[in-house]
């Protein structure tokens, strides 16, 4: 009897730290184009400290965790008018350190798997606003989705 | 033997269940968002004008006359933009050529063709809407018919382009 119950507890002390660590992803900033003008394009680039859009995340050192995106094809303003958005195979940034001078960049368009350095990290988005000629005056908006897994 | 089977059991549910906890899915939203100015229109507010020409004696439209092209423009208040012209070398009646040239042009946030000068033929000119959105741009040129010029009702296109 006695040997059984310490393989339950060496079990209990393999598991619990593992389901006892807390993970999260947090919006920080909103993806900002800011004034457009009609037929020009607008391009924010993911190292911009103020117009980037930032997740903040935490997670396990050297944890692992995959990162998917749910983007907009375009925001929506007045009338219902809408506006082309686009992000490029490299709009996206992950930094373990949480340095937006520092990190590697990833395509925003397919799921990215990032390491974890320490317990947290951020990841970063750029991307293009397309307004045509004509686009009608007013602000636009939208929503940028990140689902993470934490493995 | 029947207390290990049992007891083995629980710590392979507790190893499930460790596995499970240590997959933890999040997700979080941030917005997108842009402010979108107004867009530019260009409309032919005046045709260029030269009335009567006589052969052989030069006419030109200055930005005063009455005569004088005029494009009127609205955008973004107090917006820059760039306008580009192109001009024709000749107006034409038929087969015939009235040579057109000395291209002057100015830009003014209010209807008054004494603003900021330019040439319409050079290149690309920056501009600055008004207060209130309007820009207008006045056209003036030099035609100079030859002695024997064909008599006739001779005819050009002034294109200009305005972007932000």
């Amino acid at each position: 009897m006695r040997a059984p119950l310490t393989i339950l507890s060496l079990v209990c002390a393999a598991t619990l730290p593992l389901a006892g660590q807390q993970t999260s992803v947090t919006g920080v900033r909103p993806l900002s184009f800011g004034t457009v003008f009609p037929g020009v394009a607008s391009v924010v680039s993911r190292t911009d400290p103020a117009n980037s859009g930032q997740f903040d995340l935490k997670g396990h050192p050297g944890g692992t965790a995959s990162l998917t995106f749910l983007l907009p094809a375009v925001m929506t303003g007045p009338a219902g008018a809408t506006l082309p958005l686009v992000f490029g195979g490299s709009d996206g940034g992950f930094s373990a350190s949480q340095s937006i001078n520092n990190q590697v960049a990833f395509d925003p368009r397919t799921p990215y798997l990032a390491t974890f350095v320490a317990n947290r990290a951020s990841v970063f988005l750029g991307g293009t606003a397309d307004p045509s000629a004509g686009q009608r005056a007013g602000n636009y908006t939208g929503t940028v989705t990140l689902t993470v897994v934490f493995f | 033997m029947y207390t290990a089977t049992k007891v083995t059991i629980i710590a392979l549910a507790l190893l499930t269940a460790g596995a499970v906890a240590a997959q933890a899915q999040n997700n979080a939203s941030i917005n997108v968002s842009a402010a979108v100015q107004q867009p530019i229109v260009v409309l032919a507010g005046n045709n260029l004008t030269f009335g009567p020409v006589f052969p052989g004696v030069p006419k030109a439209i200055t930005l005063a006359s009455v005569g004088a092209g005029r494009f009127d423009v609205t955008g973004q208040a107090s917006a820059p933009v760039s306008m580009t012209f192109v001009v024709p070398a000749n107006l034409t009646f038929g087969a015939n050529n009235l040579p057109i040239a000395s291209w002057v042009g100015s830009w003014n946030g209010v209807n008054d063709p004494a603003g900021s000068g330019f040439t319409p033929s050079a290149g690309a000119t920056a501009a600055t809407f008004s207060g209130t959105g309007s820009l207008f741009v006045f056209v003036g040129a030099t035609v100079t018919p030859s002695v024997s010029q064909v008599a006739g009702a001779y005819v050009g296109t002034v294109q200009m382009t305005v972007t932000y």
